[in-house]
C-alpha cells in the first residue's frame, strides 16, 4: 500500500461501465467513511478506446489520484496494456481471460460470463465492483446491497452476475485489503457540482450554455435541477448567443452565469467586452483543457490564465478567480456571483477539467455561500452611469416609470451615445475608480490560501494542481510553505509581498508558465524554478513528490 | 408623442427611412397602452447600424447592444422576466448577416418578442457595403464590380424558420407601419416586421413609391403564405403570415417568472442541503 491510501482503477472500453464502476467504488470508500479522490479519464468519443477511473480512498483527506494502484481491473488487452505500470508492488491485476490468454495478473472469463446477460457487455462495471468488493472483504451480502443501490436497472442480473465474479476471485482476492472505517460519511462531489451548487446558493436565476467539455456537466447538473429551484437553464445556438442572452438576461435583474472551455470563450469574448462597457454583472465558468483551438477536448491543462486576463477588447475591469479544491469551488461562485454584481463587471471562474470532472468526499458548510446583491437605485431621478466616488452606479431594473439605458457605445450618464473627448474620458475615470474599491474589498477577504510550513522554501501554485501539490507534499513527508493565490485577477499583490525576496518554485500545468510570469510581472516575485506538467494529465502525488524533492534538496 | 423623445441629438441623414420608423413606434406605443399595455413593461434592444440609432432617441429602457446580438439580449430578457414587452430593433445586415443565426433561432422558438427589421438594402453607417438584402449587381466599395450574390427574402425565410407574425411595410406608409407594429407587439409569440426604408445617399424614396403595392388579403394557410412570399416581389406589403403556437419561455417554465418568483436565499439552502444529505 502506498503509505495510509488504497487505489482502485478499472479500464476498458467506453460503455462497458468504466465510470460508473469508479463512481460506485467511491460509494462504497465513502460509505466505511473513508474519504476519496475519483479521477476519470477518457477519450472523446462515445463507444470502445480506452476510458479508465482511478479511486484513491483514504481515512484522512485526500486531494489526488494516485497512478499506482493496489487493484487493477482491465476488461480488455488495451487496458492490460495501458495500466501495465500502473500497479503497486504486491497488487492485485485482474484481466479478461476470454481477451487474452496470457497476462500478468489473475484472468477471469468476464467476457463469457457477462455473455449469459441480455446487457452482456454493460456489466462488465458490476463485475469490477465485485472484484473490489472481495479484495476490501466486504461479505455478499454487503456487495448485493451496493449493487441493487447502484444499479437499479436489470438488478436481479446484476446481483446474480456480481456474485459469480465474486466467487471466481476469491481464492486470490478476498480480504487482501481490508479496509481500516473512517469517521464518517460524506457526500460527494465533483468540481462542476459544486460550481452549480454555489451559483444556486448565491442566487443564480439563469444559466446559459453550449454543450462543450469540460463545462458540459455544469449545464447538465443546472437544467436537471431548473424546476426544484425555479431557474431558467438553457442550451442555446452558440457560445454568442449565451454570452449574449445572459447580457440581457442580467439587464432585468437576473443572476445569470455562463459556462464554457477556451473555444467557446474565445466566441464569447466580444459579450465579455459588452458586459465591460455596459457595467453588466456576468460570471463566466472557463474550464480549461488542453488547448490550442480544438487541442485535446477531455483532459486537463492550465494554458488559458493568459487568455482569461485580457479577454475581451478595450480596458475594463475583469475580477478573475480560481478555486483550488472542489469546497472552495462551492464558495467562491457564490462569491464570484457577488463581486460580479457588487461591482457590475465580468467575472471569470477560472477551472480545468481536473476540478470540473474529478469527485471527492467534501466536508462542506453550505450556509456560509455569499449572496449576490447588488447596489441599488432608491428614489429621484435615475441615471444608469451615475458617476460615484467609487465608481459604482445604483442600480434599477424594469418595469420602472424611470429610463434604464445600458449602452454598448460610450454613453454619458444616462446612457445616451457618445463622441465627446470630455465624456469618454470621464467614463473611463468612472469605470477604472471600480478597480481600487474591488481591492479596497478584497482586502477584507481571503484571497490567498497560505499553508506556513518549515522548508525555507515556498510552492506556489493555483487552481486544480494545488489539490496534486497536496497530496505530493503529504505522500513525500515534505513541509514547505504552500502559497495558493485564489484571485488572479486583481492578484493580490498586499499578500505576496512578504514572500518577494524568498525563495520560490511554481507548479503550474502550462509549457510557457504563464502563471508564474503573471507572479514574476505583478507581484515582482523571484521564481527559482517551475515545475510544468503539459501532456493533458493531471499530476500524480508520487511523480510530483519526487519533483519537489529534487527542488527542495 | 413628445415625451417618447430623449434630448439626444438626432445623426440620421436629411430624409433618412428612419424618421418614419421612428415616428410609427410614437405613434404606436400610445396605441399600446390604450390596449392596456403598460410603458414600463416596454423593453427594446438594438444592434450596431443605422437602424440603431434609434436607441438612442426614443425614450425607453433598454440594452443597445452588439452588432447582430440584439435578439440575443432580446431573448435573455424574456427568459428571465416574461413580464416584459421586448421589442429588438435590427438592420438588414445586423440581422441576417451578422446576426443570422439569433435572428432563427428566436424565430424557431418563437419566443415571444417583436423584431423590426430595417431593410435599407445596403450597410449605409460603413458607406454602401452590399448586404444580404442587396439586390445581386450592387457596386459598393466592397464590390465594385457588382454583388455576385442572390439576396434572400426575408420574409420566406422566416415563414420558413418558424416566425408567427410575419409583415413587410414601408416607412413611408406610417400608417400602416404603426399598425402592424402594434398587431406584432400584441401577438403572442416571434413577430417579425421588415421595414422597407431608404438609405437616401443609396436609395430615393421614389424608387419604393413607384414599386410598393398592398396585399389584398392575409393568406389562409402557410402554404399560402409562402407562395405568396415567393411569387409577391420584394415591395409587396401586408401581414403575410399569423399563427399561434406554444412560445418558448412557458414551454421552459409554464406560468413561472425566474425573476418576480426567485426563491429566497433560505429556501435554496434547504433544498441544497437535501439534495446531498437527504
Amino acid at each position: 500500500m502506498v503509505h495510509d491510501v488504497f487505489t482502485f482503477l478499472v479500464g476498458g472500453k467506453a460503455g462497458e461501465g468504466v465510470k460508473k464502476a469508479g463512481s460506485v467504488a467511491a460509494h462504497i470508500f465513502s460509505s466505511l467513511g473513508r474519504q476519496v479522490f475519483q479521477m476519470d479519464d477518457y477519450m472523446s468519443l462515445i463507444r470502445g478506446g480506452h476510458n479508465f477511473s482511478v479511486v484513491s480512498t483514504s481515512s484522512r483527506r485526500i486531494t489526488s489520484q494516485y497512478m499506482k494502484a493496489n487493484l487493477v481491473v482491465n476488461f480488455d488487452k488495451r487496458s492490460c496494456d495501458a495500466h501495465i505500470n500502473d500497479v503497486t508492488k504486491g497488487g492485485i491485476v485482474i484481466f479478461n481471460s476470454d481477451e487474452q490468454e496470457n497476462a500478468d495478473g489473475i484472468g477471469i472469463p468476464l467476457s463469457s460470463e457477462a455473455e449469459k446477460y441480455p446487457m452482456k457487455k454493460l456489466m462488465y462495471g458490476v463485475g469490477a465492483v465485485a472484484i473490489l468488493s472481495s479484495t476490501i472483504g466486504m461479505s455478499k451480502d454487503q456487495m448485493d446491497q451496493n449493487i441493487k443501490n447502484q444499479y437499479p436497472r436489470g438488478i436481479e442480473d446484476n446481483i446474480k452476475f456480481a456474485g459469480t465474479i465474486y466467487e471466481i476471485v476469491k481464492a486470490e482476492c478476498q480480504n487482501k485489503y481490508p479496509l481500516e472505517r473512517g469517521e464518517n460519511e460524506r457526500p460527494i462531489m465533483t468540481g462542476n457540482d459544486a460550481i452549480s451548487l454555489g451559483a444556486i446558493a448565491g442566487g443564480l436565476d439563469t444559466y446559459y450554455g453550449y454543450p462543450m467539455t469540460p463545462a458540459s456537466s455544469i449545464l447538465h447538473f443546472l437544467a436537471k435541477q431548473a424546476n426544484n429551484f425555479g431557474l431558467a437553464v438553457i442550451h442555446a445556438e452558440s457560445e454568442l448567443a449565451v454570452i449574449n442572452m445572459a447580457i440581457g438576461s442580467a439587464f432585468t435583474g437576473a443572476r445569470s452565469m455562463v459556462g464554457t472551455s477556451g473555444g467557446g470563450f474565445a466566441l464569447m469574448t466580444e459579450g465579455i467586452s459588452l458586459a465591460g462597457i455596459t457595467e453588466t454583472p456576468i460570471l463566466c465558468v472557463l474550464s480549461m483543457r488542453p488547448g490550442p483551438a480544438t487541442g485535446v477536448p477531455t483532459y486537463t491543462e492550465q494554458a488559458d490564465l493568459n487568455f482569461a486576463l485580457s479577454a475581451g477588447h478595450g480596458d475594463f475591469l475583469r475580477i478573475i478567480a480560481s478555486p483550488g479544491t472542489v469546497e472552495e469551488a462551492y464558495y467562491l461562485t457564490s462569491e464570484m456571483l457577488n463581486l460580479v454584481w457588487k461591482f457590475q463587471t465580468p467575472g471569470i471562474l477560472l477551472t480545468e477539467k481536473h476540478l470540473s470532472e474529478s469527485s471527492m468526499t467534501i466536508d462542506l458548510n453550505i450556509d456560509d455561500a455569499k449572496w449576490a446583491e447588488p447596489k441599488m437605485h432608491n428614489g429621484g431621478n435615475y441615471k444608469r452611469y451615475l458617476d460615484t466616488d467609487d465608481g459604482i452606479s445604483p442600480m434599477l431594473f424594469p418595469p420602472s416609470k424611470e429610463i434604464i439605458k445600458w449602452n454598448s457605445y460610450e454613453h454619458d450618464e444616462i446612457g445616451i451615445t457618445t463622441e465627446s473627448a470630455d465624456m469618454i474620458a470621464k467614463m473611463h475615470n468612472k469605470r477604472n475608480k471600480k478597480l481600487n474599491a474591488l481591492i479596497e474589498h478584497l482586502k477584507t477577504q481571503n484571497t490567498v490560501n497560505i499553508i506556513q510550513g518549515e522548508h525555507p522554501t515556498n510552492i506556489i501554485t493555483y487552481g486544480s494542481t494545488y489539490m496534486s501539490v497536496l497530496e505530493a507534499l503529504k505522500y513525500g513527508g515534505l513541509n514547505p510553505t504552500i502559497v495558493q493565490p485564489i484571485y488572479l485577477s486583481p492578484l493580490p499583490v498586499w499578500e505576496l509581498e512578504k514572500f518577494k525576496n524568498q525563495d520560490n518554485i511554481v507548479i503550474e500545468q502550462s509549457i510557457t508558465g504563464q502563471f508564474a510570469s503573471l507572479l514574476r510581472e505583478k507581484a515582482g516575485l523571484n521564481i527559482r524554478s517551475v515545475i510544468k506538467r503539459y501532456d493533458g494529465r493531471p499530476f500524480d502525488p508520487i511523480e510530483l513528490s519526487i519533483k519537489i524533492k529534487e527542488e527542495l534538496e | 408623442m413628445e415625451n417618447l423623445k430623449t434630448n439626444a441629438e438626432i445623426t440620421w441623414c436629411p430624409g433618412c427611412g428612419n424618421f418614419g420608423i421612428f415616428t410609427a413606434l410614437r405613434n404606436a406605443i400610445p396605441k399600446l397602452e390604450a390596449k392596456g399595455i403598460k410603458r414600463k413593461d416596454i423593453v427594446i434592444t438594438a444592434g450596431i447600424g443605422c437602424h440603431a440609432k434609434i436607441f438612442d432617441y426614443l425614450n425607453l429602457s433598454g440594452l443597445y447592444g452588439l452588432h447582430g446580438r440584439n435578439s440575443s439580449n432580446a431573448e435573455g430578457m424574456k427568459i428571465a422576466n416574461p413580464d416584459l414587452k421586448i421589442i429588438t430593433f435590427s438592420g438588414d445586415g445586423n440581422g441576417l448577416g451578422e446576426g443570422l443565426a439569433h435572428t432563427i433561432f428566436a424565430a424557431k422558438r418563437n419566443q415571444d418578442i417583436t423584431m423590426i427589421l430595417h431593410n435599407n438594402s445596403v450597410y449605409a453607417l460603413t458607406t454602401g457595403q452590399y448586404s444580404p438584402l442587396t439586390e445581386k449587381g450592387w457596386k459598393g466599395p466592397s464590390t465594385p464590380r457588382g454583388s455576385i450574390e442572390t439576396p434572400f427574402n426575408a420574409i420566406s425565410l422566416m415563414l420558413e424558420v418558424g416566425a408567427t407574425f410575419i409583415a413587410r411595410t414601408f416607412a413611408g406608409e406610417i400608417t400602416h407601419l404603426t399598425d402592424i407594429i402594434v398587431q406584432a407587439i400584441e401577438h403572442k409569440g416571434f413577430s417579425f416586421i421588415e421595414v422597407l426604408q431608404p438609405a437616401v445617399p443609396y436609395h430615393s424614396w421614389n424608387e419604393y413609391r413607384e414599386k410598393v403595392e398592398f396585399l389584398e388579403k392575409l393568406p389562409e394557410t402557410y402554404e399560402e403564405a409562402m407562395k405568396t412570399a415567393k411569387n409577391k416581389h420584394k415591395d409587396t406589403l401586408g401581414i403575410f403570415y399569423k399563427t399561434q403556437r406554444p412560445v418558448y419561455h412557458e414551454g421552459l417554465y409554464g406560468n413561472h417568472n425566474p425573476l418576480t418568483k426567485r426563491l429566497s436565499r433560505n429556501d435554496r439552502i434547504t433544498k441544497i442541503k437535501q439534495i446531498l444529505f437527504g
